[in-house]
């Protein structure tokens, strides 16, 4: 990743970040609340490819979990894979290239990022991770992420804009630079 | 090159759960665990006023959600909000005649079950950002005397308690969240541990033998017990189921907080230590 990539990807996080305290913990729904940094994390991985989903997703993890007062690492960790899987599909979308598929897969990503972030939860002996509370996460966290994927995918794309790899290959849009 | 491509996708991706794994271990050591807590606690303190300006802005808007799924209380919360509002206003006032106003409003406000222990009032600027626990965000931090283990109460009765503090913020556990474990009694029937569910869901009291004479709408209220982390005496729930058990050996109790942890706005933080 280039240096302004950093800057930028710092930048959405923080953006983001703020943003999920300031406003979306606030629009409350069962209880829950959309989850705009684990959607940064399947859109980082969807914009720009495995390893850099992977990266923006740790620095997202990394970011999220200062705010909560859950174990910290249970983010950085979810989060990875989260960025590291979308990235993988990204490459079996690259022949459609069509943004709604693409949102969509970012949708059903941050879901499934939820869901294993409950399990990985509830692994290190936090109680009450597995229950009610995970099907309301996971409608809100899923409703929440069909209304904010497309600006979040069109942030990671600006954040991963013109950036190449270590093989020297551009990321294109909806291409596959694998 | 696609071969290369792909051994560097695995060995960051290892790298990255590895450095997870280890964050996530570190914050189980006490040194480590410490050095982030102080790094969430600064971050609170820069994000604080942002939280505050937000929240005086958007509190209409997020009450338009929870509105709609609490519509049939709100209007009586109204008038209990409006008249706790009024009365933690005179308690910030410093002078002699206003601390006076203010005891007579502490004894008018009926929370007879903290008398005599110094309050904090403070704001709910903020619900949990986690889905996965039950926390508010309180205005009030260190700077102002609240502290880690403080018990907090609302008009009604107990909220929870302070769970971390930073300098400007703290956030306060809510008895409903599933790590609560709060020791409690009901009238004189016995001692129990009221368990959080998780929000919508009742509270549930541990503890209770079969022959216990638990009935339904008694209050619940705080033992006092269990170290002295919460002082007796502070309604937390009524009980809103009993069930008995076929062999009659153990009876499932459930209760409803006594204070709509939904809608919460102000509340008091006690300054209150455990003894010894």
């Amino acid at each position: 990743m280039t240096a302004s990539s950093w800057v930028r990807l710092v930048f959405v996080v923080a953006v983001g970040l703020v943003f999920q305290v300031a406003v979306l913990d606030d629009v409350t729904v069962f209880g829950a609340h959309p989850d705009v940094m684990i959607l940064v994390a399947a859109c980082a991985g969807m914009a720009a490819g495995p390893q850099r989903g992977a990266i923006a997703g740790f620095t997202a993890g990394l970011a999220a979990d200062l705010v909560v007062n859950l174990p910290y690492g249970l983010s950085p960790l979810t989060f990875v894979l989260v960025g590291f899987g979308t990235g993988l599909l990204r490459a079996n979308l690259a022949a459609r290239d069509v943004e709604s598929t693409e949102a969509a897969t970012c949708v059903a990503a941050a879901a499934a990022g939820t869901l294993f972030y409950a399990l990985l939860g509830a692994l290190t002996g936090r109680s009450g991770m597995l229950g009610f509370v995970t099907v309301y996460a996971l409608v809100v966290v899923t409703l929440g992420a069909v209304v904010l994927s497309w600006p979040v995918l069109r942030s990671l794309r600006w954040v991963f804009a013109g950036s190449q790899d270590r093989l020297g290959l551009a990321v294109p849009r909806g291409g596959s630079a694998v | 090159m696609a071969a290369n491509r792909r051994t560097s996708q695995r060995l960051t991706l290892v790298m990255l759960v590895l450095a997870s794994v280890t964050v996530l271990t570190l914050d189980y050591h006490g040194q480590a665990s410490h050095g982030i807590t102080d790094v969430r606690n600064a971050v609170r303190d820069v994000i604080s006023p942002i939280q505050r300006g937000v929240a005086a802005v958007l509190h209409p808007v997020g009450d338009v959600f929870s509105g709609t799924f609490n519509y049939g209380s709100l209007e009586t919360q109204n008038q209990q909000l409006r008249e706790e509002l009024g009365q933690i206003r005179l308690k910030l006032t410093a002078d002699a005649y206003a601390s006076a106003e203010a005891a007579r409003v502490l004894s008018l406000a009926h929370l007879p079950f903290v008398a005599g222990i110094p309050l904090i009032p403070a704001e709910v600027i903020d619900d949990s950002t986690s889905n996965f626990q039950s926390t508010v965000e309180l205005d009030r931090g260190t700077s102002s005397g609240v502290g880690p283990g403080m018990p907090v109460v609302a008009n009604a009765g107990l909220v929870g308690s302070v769970i971390s503090a930073s300098s400007s913020t703290a956030t306060v556990l809510l008895e409903t969240d599933s790590s609560s474990s709060i020791p409690a009694s009901v009238g004189a029937t016995g001692l129990y541990r009221v368990l959080g569910a998780g929000y919508g869901r009742p509270l549930t009291l541990d503890y209770v033998a079969g022959s216990t004479a638990v009935t339904r709408g008694e209050l619940v209220y705080t033992s006092g017990l269990g170290g002295g982390a919460i002082p007796a005496g502070i309604p937390l729930g009524v009980v809103r189921s009993v069930r008995v058990s076929p062999e009659g050996l153990s009876t499932a109790v459930t209760a409803t907080p006594v204070v709509n942890l939904n809608d919460l706005q102000f509340v008091d933080v006690l300054e209150w230590l455990e003894p010894g």
